[in-house]
């Protein structure tokens, strides 16, 4: 299925959650950062469980500003 | 096992520790950089932009200064840390990142004089007013809560008062309120009191002192629990990072606004200092606590001395708090009371090892007389409330021998004796 992530087309197999999808992109430190699914901001509780669909939109970002950490 | 399974004394070592990637160094290396460069404009965009992780300006982010925030955060169980300059601009960048005109903070009475200058007249001088009550009086802080509270603030020990407050007691009340409890661990370190499992949200330490434990680094850290509701409405000021970053509201406000744009920013070297000094920190505390009571029990019985105070001595008013929150080792602080400032300075002048100076937390003994020095600006109320008379001098034991430690002291009452008796 294609989604895509910050602002990029991705092809992904079904059924991978956002915290599935930030692990496969190798995103460091997981824990600092935010997620945005179609403009809305996911709890971070919800990570493990927000399975991913056709056509999202996911935007992550590192919150901790200046990009350090 | 993993880290938190693993006991302090092993933490002090191998929390957040790993050999160095690339060269397998043990100890951690100084990444004694001002800033760090990029191979392509859009690589430092990317960073800038937070879509990728990376260091730009030690200022913000260092990776030496990264360890020392993983170790010391692991120490006091937090979620993450941030390294300061000094103990100073740790409380500065707490407080300024939680409350701005018009709101209050509430502090107990008997902390260090330079907190209490930071708070009496730099952070009133910018609209946040501070109501100070009687450290261990808790209704005090009950009756001193308003809509404008934005923290409670206490120290573990006061300095150099030596009250004991109720961090437990203290802690249920601001949970109630939903006020943040912020507490100075820097006298008792994790080794004695872990702050976290009594109901702190932030604990703030000076690592100048016993964490770093060599008297040879000034720094500062911001330890967040993860146990305060930032969505709270007493704390507007995280509103914006609260919708973004939720338990790390705190943290994120500190990295993207309120300490980076302060600028209090730790020296790698200092912070590898401090790390290397963390290493032994038990063993050194242990041996320092033991050492003060020693000292403590005897000079308690000599009738040269007209007072002393220690928190693990049966007679201090907090001993029972103490010994609940502390245990057998109730510190390495402790104060005498010598009659006048004469005698306290004779005594000073007459000792040969302790040094005579303005910190604590050393291997060395260390001696000062707070009234002229430290506490000099305070107003006669204010050194009342922190119990500080002109005849007070205070000790800070170090880990020389406990004998050799006590014959300089006894030696130079002998000599203030034998000038009195000349007189």
């Amino acid at each position: 299925m294609k989604i895509t992530v910050n602002g990029e087309a991705v092809t992904l197999e079904a059924g991978v959650s956002v915290a599935a999808l930030l692990a496969l992109r190798q995103v460091k430190m997981p824990e600092m950062v935010s997620v945005e699914l179609n403009g809305t901001i996911l709890d971070r509780g919800a990570f493990p469980g927000t399975v991913l669909k056709e056509n999202d939109a996911v935007e992550f970002l590192y919150f901790m500003g200046g990009g350090a950490r | 096992m993993t880290s938190d399974n693993l006991h302090l004394e092993t933490r002090l070592i191998h929390g957040g520790y790993a050999p160095d990637p690339g060269t397998g160094a043990t100890t951690v290396p100084i990444f004694q950089t001002a800033a760090f460069a990029y191979e392509s404009a859009e690589a430092i965009e990317a960073v800038f932009a937070g879509r990728e992780a990376g260091y730009v300006y030690t200022r913000i982010g260092n990776p030496t200064l990264d360890r020392f925030e993983r170790r010391l955060a692991i120490l006091e169980g937090g979620l993450a840390a941030v390294a300061c300059a000094s103990g100073m601009a740790a409380i500065s960048a707490t407080v300024l990142a939680l409350a701005g005109q018009g709101d209050e903070i509430i502090s107990g009475n008997s902390i260090f004089g330079g907190t209490y200058s930071l708070f009496h007249r730099t952070l009133r001088r910018g609209g946040i007013e501070t109501r100070f009550v009687e450290t261990t009086d808790l209704d005090a802080y009950r009756r001193a809560i308003t809509d404008r509270t934005r923290l409670i603030f206490i120290e573990t020990i006061g300095n150099p008062k030596l009250d004991v407050p109720d961090v437990a007691a203290l802690g249920a009340l601001a949970r109630e309120h939903g006020i943040v409890l912020v507490v100075d661990n820097t006298v008792t370190t994790p080794v004695l009191f872990q702050p976290k499992l009594r109901g702190a949200d932030l604990i703030i330490h000076s690592t100048s002192k016993y964490l770093n434990g060599h008297g040879n680094a000034i720094g500062g850290i911001i330890v967040d629990c993860g146990t305060a509701d930032w969505s709270h409405p007493r704390y507007p000021l995280l509103k914006p990072y609260y919708d973004r970053a939720r338990q790390f509201a705190f943290l994120a406000a500190l990295r993207s606004q309120i300490h980076r744009d302060l600028g209090g920013c730790l020296s790698p070297f200092n912070a590898f200092l401090t790390l290397i000094g963390v290493e032994s920190l038990a063993v050194r505390m242990e041996r320092q606590c033991d050492n003060a009571r020693f000292v403590a029990e005897a000079l308690a019985k000599d009738p040269r001395v007209e007072q002393v105070r220690y928190p693990g001595l049966a007679d201090h008013p907090d001993h029972a708090v103490a010994r609940a929150q502390f245990g057998e080792r109730c510190g390495a602080l402790l104060t005498l009371r010598l009659g006048t400032k004469a005698r306290c300075f004779h005594f000073i002048n007459g000792l040969q090892r302790a040094q005579n100076l303005a910190n604590l937390g050393d291997t060395k003994t260390l001696v000062i007389h707070p009234a002229s020095t430290i506490c000099r600006e305070s107003s006669a109320e204010e050194r009342r409330a922190m119990g500080v008379t002109d005849d007070l001098v205070r000790l800070s034991i170090g880990l020389e021998h406990r004998d050799d430690i006590l014959e300089d002291f006894t030696t130079a009452l002998q000599r203030l004796e034998e000038r009195t008796a000349r007189q």
